[in-house]
């Protein structure tokens, strides 16, 4: 399969390859605001995703010269926060993926309907999620990722992505459900 | 539930409700940035470039002393050179010309001038020993000592005899030469 080059701010890049840090701050400033908030939809916690993002982008400066443009450098950058910040979470030990595994429920369970679709309400009720049914959601429906790569980030089978993101998703509706 | 999906990606931007502390985080990434990648002590490539410089340091000192105590030996030795030659050359002269006097002396019997001769090239043999045992050895001040002492000798005998000449004319014109 032929690689896609994707040149998106090549040129800020490829200066920042080069160690210019002007560039290097204008890549930060681009793409800072939406690190952050993906390293905080996943730790929750403000220094934790604090301490990713620096660690983050310094790794990504540090290593530019791996970068080959087979993706968006935002796409290669958000990789890394995400991977760092599933590490974080790996370190204070906790349950990346829910322990159940009853998935043969699956197919007796009637999907719940949504009966309100309101931003704020689903917000709310994705940080009510168990930790490991909130990093699917966030990880499929947020962060576009597709079941390949997130069982890649979370290092379980795509089954088990499925089975878990589905689980996740009737869990959601059902607070969102909840008056 | 594919409405919620649909809601939710058509929504993202919406999800980014954290504002990261721009400033705060940049201050540690620049500071990390110019901090070299952290690495145990003997793989620090700082060290590597210390430790050649160090070699390469150490070997030129090694030569430089080499060269330079080889230079200052030769500089030694023609210091001292130098100054065998001056004492030679003054001493020499000096002999030859007293030698010259009692060969050229009216009243002194030939049989007396060949045995004064003879006398100074016992002396003159020794005075080749001991300049040859100069070049063998030339930090050796006594072998200089024994060469000064060797020409003084021989000016002293030279001044002896001239003085006993001297003192003939006025004494007994029949009286020999003590040598």
């Amino acid at each position: 399969m032929k690689t896609k080059i994707l040149y998106t701010h090549k040129d800020l890049v490829e200066q920042s390859k080069s160690g210019d840090r002007n560039s290097q701050y204008q890549l930060y400033d681009l793409y800072v605001d939406a690190m952050y908030n993906v390293s905080m939809r996943i730790l929750n916690v403000k220094e934790d995703a604090e301490d990713v993002i620096q660690d983050s982008f310094v790794d990504a400066f540090k290593n530019l010269s791996s970068f080959r443009y087979e993706s968006t450098f935002g796409s290669w950058l958000k990789r890394i926060v995400i991977n760092k910040s599933i590490n974080q979470l790996k370190q204070k030990k906790i349950a990346l993926v829910p322990l159940d595994q009853h998935e043969y429920h699956l197919n007796e369970e009637i999907d719940p309907v949504i009966t309100t679709l309101d931003i704020q309400k689903i917000k709310t009720s994705i940080t009510m999620l168990p930790q490991g049914y909130r990093q699917i959601i966030n990880l499929y429906l947020i962060e576009g990722y597709d079941h390949i790569e997130i069982g890649e980030i979370l290092n379980i089978s795509v089954s088990t992505s499925k089975s878990q993101y589905h689980r996740a998703k009737k869990k959601l509706i059902k607070i969102i459900n909840t008056p | 539930m594919e409405d919620l999906e649909k809601y939710i990606k058509e929504n993202k931007p919406l999800f980014d409700e954290h504002k990261a502390d721009r400033a705060k985080i940049w201050a540690t990434i620049d500071e990390r940035l110019d901090t070299p990648k952290s690495t145990t002590f003997w793989q620090s490539p700082f060290l590597k470039i210390a430790a050649s410089i160090l070699i390469i340091l150490s070997g030129f000192s090694t030569y430089h002393l080499f060269v330079s105590s080889k230079f200052n030996g030769t500089e030694k030795h023609q210091i001292v050179n130098n100054e065998l030659s001056d004492i030679d050359t003054y001493y020499k002269g000096l002999v030859s010309f007293q030698v010259k006097l009692i060969q050229e002396h009216p009243k002194l019997q030939e049989k007396d001038k060949v045995a004064f001769l003879s006398f100074m090239d016992d002396l003159d043999q020794e005075y080749e020993i001991l300049k040859l045992e100069m070049t063998k050895n030339l930090n050796n001040e006594y072998i200089l000592e024994a060469i000064i002492n060797n020409y003084k000798k021989r000016i002293e005998l030279i001044e002896n005899l001239l003085s006993q000449i001297n003192n003939s004319k006025k004494i007994n014109s029949d009286e020999d030469y003590i040598l």
